[in-house]
């Protein structure tokens, strides 16, 4: 019962990490329609850009994550704006931006920090005892700060004007347009806005897993499945499969151990796929 | 005159969708556009929002030449834009929509028209959290008509707001347009459908294959307009 609670709180932990990596990844492909290969990069540069100020500048750690996310957010603005902006309805060549993107990223971080693990320490640490099972502290501070960062994405996109206009862009590009939406103002601030949670999850993830320059590609794989899981283009599909995801990864772990989790989850999914080619909440067709 | 087309051209590729039509469309009139399938009635619609760009002529509204101008402009500068097939954003809630129609217009200015729309339409209240796509035609096209309108625009473009939609829903939506003239909207519509059409418009334009044949006042060219419908 201890082994079971343990691993479900695990799995939620890691499943509200793949939450914002996998909403951010399919806020981008819903709204621009583009698939970002350097989302993994983003979640690298994130945990890098935190590491930096703690260890060299020495500011304290909560500062530094919010200094991660400004940079990892900045960078995708930029990046959105003078290049991505300008051949975004182009897939071969978004594909060709976002990869060399991620090796620009992957590479410059291996050049300037070297190839072997960071020692960057979550700043807390033990574990709490809740009834029978001990949680490590810092996997709950981690879970509380994502799901209090997907409410937020929740609100921008649901209760504000800004997230009105970017759910409008995804549904139907050419009339939101014609409504007056200004494509070159909001895909920027979309792009922002999931690199920036990717830079979150690098900032408060890798001090817990680990920091060195191939930490990003496991991101685009769990990404991707998750988002497919959870249907392309489904913002409450991509939150239910990342949990799912995490779960059933917890649970592989503790109760079977080693890399079995990953095999399971990719034949739970090609089985899904099979009996239900939109994935959980999917929708077939795009537009009315 | 608010709105003044002169010698239009539309090209798709090698195709002539518009040979050179004029169109003028005064200050708080509602212009009508007829013609059969293909008789560039759309286009002409498309071009002045700005979803086509023109190869030849001026499109100018409120004394400014459009055609250089992005179409996300051209709707800010006072041009509402109802859809052929309504295109409302179906995974948006009905509130949404109509919101997203006067984006960037300030939280009281947004407010303003949802409260002047929900007065005209009590839809709006009725389905206001469903999503737009669950809706039937008619409840769709009421959603695209405040959607564009929501903006206060100086213009109203229609594109056949009729289309598909049964005779109970035909008689809801001329009732509509005539509630949303009433603030002193000047209109622009497409119809295949001349008969309900006529009984909107002050002025007509009837069109075949990318030309103006015929112009005037809805008395004059009503009997061109209906022949035409029956071809």
């Amino acid at each position: 019962m201890a082994q079971f609670l343990q691993a479900a709180i695990i799995g939620l932990s890691l499943g509200a990490q793949y939450a914002l990596l996998a909403l951010g990844f399919t806020l981008i492909f819903g709204i621009l329609g583009v698939v970002n290969f350097a989302h993994g990069g983003f979640y690298m540069l994130g945990g890098y850009v935190a590491y930096s100020c703690v260890a060299l500048l020495g500011v304290p750690y909560p500062l530094a994550v919010l200094i991660a996310v400004a940079a990892t957010a900045a960078l995708g603005w930029v990046f959105e704006l003078f290049l991505l902006e300008r051949l975004v309805d182009d897939h071969l060549a978004t594909l060709m931006l976002t990869l060399g993107l991620y090796l620009i990223l992957s590479n410059g971080l291996l050049q300037t920090f070297g190839p072997l693990a960071m020692e960057f320490r979550f700043p807390v640490s033990g574990a709490i005892r809740l009834g029978p099972v001990y949680v490590p502290q810092e996997n709950l501070i981690v879970l509380a700060i994502c799901l209090a960062a997907i409410v937020a994405l929740w609100v921008v996109l649901y209760r504000t004007d800004l997230g009105r206009g970017l759910r409008a862009l995804a549904d139907d590009r050419a009339v939101a347009m014609a409504q007056g939406l200004r494509p070159k103002l909001l895909f920027p601030m979309a792009f922002a806005l999931a690199t920036g949670l990717a830079g979150l999850t690098g900032a408060l993830v890798t001090p817990i897993l680990a920091l060195s320059p191939g930490v990003g590609d496991p991101v685009l794989a769990t990404s991707f499945l998750t988002v497919i899981l959870g249907g392309l283009g489904s913002l409450q599909g991509a939150a239910l499969a990342a949990f799912a995801v995490g779960l059933v990864e917890a649970f592989c772990s503790v109760y079977f151990g080693g890399s079995i989790g990953a095999l399971i989850l990719f034949v739970l999914v090609l089985l899904l796929l099979v009996f239900r080619p939109t994935g959980l909440l999917g929708r077939t067709v795009r537009g009315a | 005159m608010l709105l003044r087309i002169e010698n239009l051209w539309v090209r798709y590729g090698g195709i002539t969708a518009l040979s050179g039509i004029s169109i003028d469309v005064p200050q708080g009139e509602t212009v009508l556009l007829v013609g059969a399938n293909g008789a560039g009635k759309s286009s002409t619609i498309n071009a002045i929002i700005g979803l086509v760009p023109a190869a030849d002529g001026r499109i100018v509204f409120d004394g400014t030449d459009l055609t250089r101008i992005p179409c996300e402009r051209r709707a800010r500068m006072g041009i509402g834009y109802s859809p052929e097939g309504r295109r409302v954003f179906p995974t948006m809630s009905v509130t949404d929509n109509v919101l997203a129609g006067a984006f960037g217009l300030g939280r009281r200015r947004q407010m303003e028209a949802l409260d002047w729309l929900r007065s005209v339409f009590p839809l709006l209240v009725e389905r206001a959290t469903q999503p737009a796509g669950q809706l039937s035609g008619g409840q769709q096209q009421i959603v695209a008509l405040s959607r564009a309108m929501a903006s206060f625009p100086k213009l109203l473009l229609m594109d056949e707001p009729f289309l598909g939609l049964a005779p109970v829903w035909i008689r809801q939506i001329s009732d509509a347009i005539t509630q949303l003239r009433a603030r002193g909207t000047t209109v622009l519509m497409t119809e295949q459908m001349a008969r309900p059409a006529l009984k909107l418009a002050t002025r007509g334009y009837v069109m075949r294959g990318g030309e103006v044949r015929r112009s005037g006042p809805v008395d004059v060219i009503r009997d061109v307009a209906l022949a035409d419908e029956y071809l």
